[in-house]
């Protein structure tokens, strides 16, 4: 008994096998609770529904998957098994299809509800699909005017029915966002809700839990991926969810002799690190030092490469450092490739962190901000600087060091020294950028901003070599540097003496 | 023959004799393949519907008959009892050997075809479920009694 004198009935959680949706829907699926999984065509509902129904069928607790009207049950059949999570030793046994067809065309609701009762007498099962209830629905009947009851009837005792018989179940149906009036809608205890939208070249599919008796779901839309493994969803990245991890600010080397010193002796830990320039100004190269370096203190750590593909990455980074092959074969290093054009930055977030919890990872690597803007679904590219922003902030809460590349373009009379779009996020920036010195292309880098810490005002010459970046001599005898255009400061003429 | 057909036509002739001892009388054999067919409609139905199941028999008996010409009188009567119409005229143009061997051929045509759609494991076990049932005396594996 509790304070009030009423004791709680426990709501067992079943987990619904798809990852990232039992932590959206606040815990997973509530035992015996009525659900609709609403969507268009093509949306997943089907593949959602036989996910769920493999991750909890057993033979003591059965699922039957009803199929109604529709997708013929071969083709469903022939498309389902192709996915990983389907088990054909499951089939007949601790899963069973039954097709309802003849009695919805043929019959009323009333013979309609009696098949499906009996069958959950007969099997006793954990679980039961309904697929498509919508055409059960909708389907014209001769009979109707007579019919024991109507629809709403239907689906009241339908729900009745399978909460005493203690069954989790789930209609799938085809509605828009129109006919959220329709009965179903009411009596459900949970509804999901399947889109997915074309936007330019892209498809963007996103889930939402609209409703959900007795749970705190996570709210909004969270976007998902169709996979040979069935729908991964990417729950969206809520804002600082995760408290700030409480950590020593250690000073982390960058790998780069010279740019330690400009930066007040390392980048500091669990800080959000942007280096930006130009194309070809060495971003990558110092991003990849950086990573190395933490293999001297026996740091794991992450690349996520957004620009090429992983081989030519690795190939580029190996030639410079041959310990970067090293790190990935002995598992200290994980090379994500994320370059699709429809990602989401939930998804990238979600690949990112899934390999710095494998590896234990303490640095992280985007390369590049400019590549992952590109690799978005364009839906996605209009609050680029918002998910950014919690992604960082998502990513740094957790203690790790993340270290981003972003490409700014440059002309010789004008100085972009940061993507405007994101540089707020960052703790520490460091800049390159080409001058022309002499008649020759040079570059320099300088460090802007330092959060909490002093720094190098200078502009240090550096140098992209075979083994990685070197930094030089500060530019003390220049003015305009800034330009790219620098001009040899005149020095003061000496006194004469004697005269 | 592949090892795979000769596992077709094991299954196919597992339903047949399920039914043998039923039918004692003469031109047992055809009449033994027919209620095979017959319960392996209604059992297909229940998994993909009675119009999936016909569409299934109506291919295996079109891809038979170029070898069977017995199965020229055979027709198929979706959602009817029995489902296989014909036998006796069958049996009385070809025999009993012959119309029992060509609906055997169809049984065999009819596992490929599920095979080749949904997988011969999966294929294989619906089918299964439907000797489980003639083996228990017309009791499926779920507790529900073959229907008349």
């Amino acid at each position: 008994m509790n304070g009030n004198g009423a004791e709680r009935a426990a709501i067992r959680s079943l987990p619904s096998g798809v990852p990232g949706l039992d932590t959206v829907l606040g815990g997973g699926l509530p035992e015996y609770s009525f659900n609709l999984i609403a969507g268009g065509p093509g949306s997943g509902k089907t593949t959602l529904a036989h996910q769920i129904m493999f991750a909890n069928a057993s033979v003591e607790r059965p699922a039957l998957y009803f199929t109604v009207l529709g997708e013929p049950t071969l083709k469903m059949l022939r498309y389902q098994r192709q996915f990983s999570y389907f088990d054909p030793e499951l089939a007949g046994s601790a899963i069973q299809f039954i097709n309802l067809s003849a009695e919805v065309m043929e019959r009323d609701l009333g013979e309609v509800l009696q098949r499906i009762i009996s069958e959950i007498e007969s099997a006793k099962p954990g679980i039961i699909v309904v697929d498509s209830f919508r055409t059960i629905a909708a389907q014209p009947r001769s009979s109707d005017k007579g019919a024991a009851f109507d629809l709403d009837q239907f689906v009241q005792r339908l729900a009745l029915h399978l909460t005493t018989w203690e069954v989790t179940s789930f209609l799938l149906g085809e509605y828009v966002a129109e006919e959220q009036r329709s009965p179903v809608f009411t009596v459900a205890d949970g509804i999901l809700w399947l889109t997915q939208a074309t936007d330019r070249n892209s498809v963007v599919r996103k889930v939402q839990v609209v409703k959900s008796r007795g749970r705190a779901p996570m709210p909004g839309l969270h976007t998902f991926r169709i996979t040979d493994d069935g729908l991964q969803i990417f729950p969206r990245i809520p804002e600082q969810t995760r408290k700030r991890a409480l950590q020593r600010r250690e000073r982390l080397s960058t790998g780069v002799p010279g740019l330690d010193e400009m930066i007040g002796g390392g980048v500091i830990t669990g800080d959000a690190v942007m280096l930006t320039g130009p194309a070809g100004s060495g971003k990558s190269t110092v991003a990849t030092q950086f990573v190395v370096a933490g293999l001297a203190n026996g740091e794991t750590g992450v690349i996520a490469v957004f620009e090429e593909y992983p081989e030519e990455y690795l190939a580029r980074a190996n030639n410079r450092n041959p310990e970067v092959g090293k790190m990935i074969s002995s598992g200290k290093l994980e090379l994500i490739y994320l370059r699709p054009l429809d990602l989401s930055v939930d998804e990238a977030l979600s690949a990112i962190l899934e390999a710095v919890e494998r590896l234990g990872a303490k640095r992280v690597v985007i390369d590049s901000l400019s590549g992952f803007e590109v690799a978005l679904a364009p839906t996605f590219r209009e609050d680029f600087r918002e998910s950014l922003y919690r992604l960082v902030g998502t990513l740094t809460a957790t203690g790790v060091t993340v270290f981003m590349t972003a490409e700014v373009s440059e002309g010789f009379r004008e100085a972009r020294f940061t993507s405007e779009k994101v540089s707020f996020i960052t703790d520490e920036i460091i800049v390159q950028r080409y001058v022309e010195l002499e008649g020759e292309l040079r570059r320099v880098m300088a460090v802007i901003k330092m959060r909490g810490s002093d720094h190098s005002h200078e502009f240090r010459l550096y140098e992209v070599t075979a083994k990685g970046v070197v930094i030089g001599d500060p530019l003390t005898d220049y003015d305009g540097i800034i330009t790219g255009v620098p001009t040899l400061r005149a020095k003061p003429a000496k006194a004469k003496r004697g005269k | 023959m592949s090892r795979d057909q000769s596992a077709e036509q094991q299954i196919a002739r597992r339903l047949i004799e399920g039914h043998r001892s039923e039918r004692a009388e003469g031109h047992a054999s055809a009449r033994a393949a027919a209620a095979a067919c017959d319960q392996l409609y209604r059992e297909l139905s229940r998994w993909v519907g009675p119009d999936g199941c016909h569409a299934l028999f109506t291919r295996a008996l079109a891809q038979a008959r170029t070898e069977y010409p017995a199965l020229g009188l055979i027709q198929l009567h979706a959602r009817s009892e029995p489902y296989i119409d014909g036998v006796a005229e069958a049996i009385m143009a070809h025999g009993d050997p012959a119309t029992a061997e060509a609906l055997e051929s169809m049984l065999i045509s009819l596992v490929e075809l599920l095979g080749r759609l949904i997988g011969d494991d999966m294929a294989m076990k619906l089918i299964e479920r439907s000797l489980a049932v003639s083996e228990s005396g017309g009791e499926a594996s779920d507790g529900r009694r073959e229907e008349a």
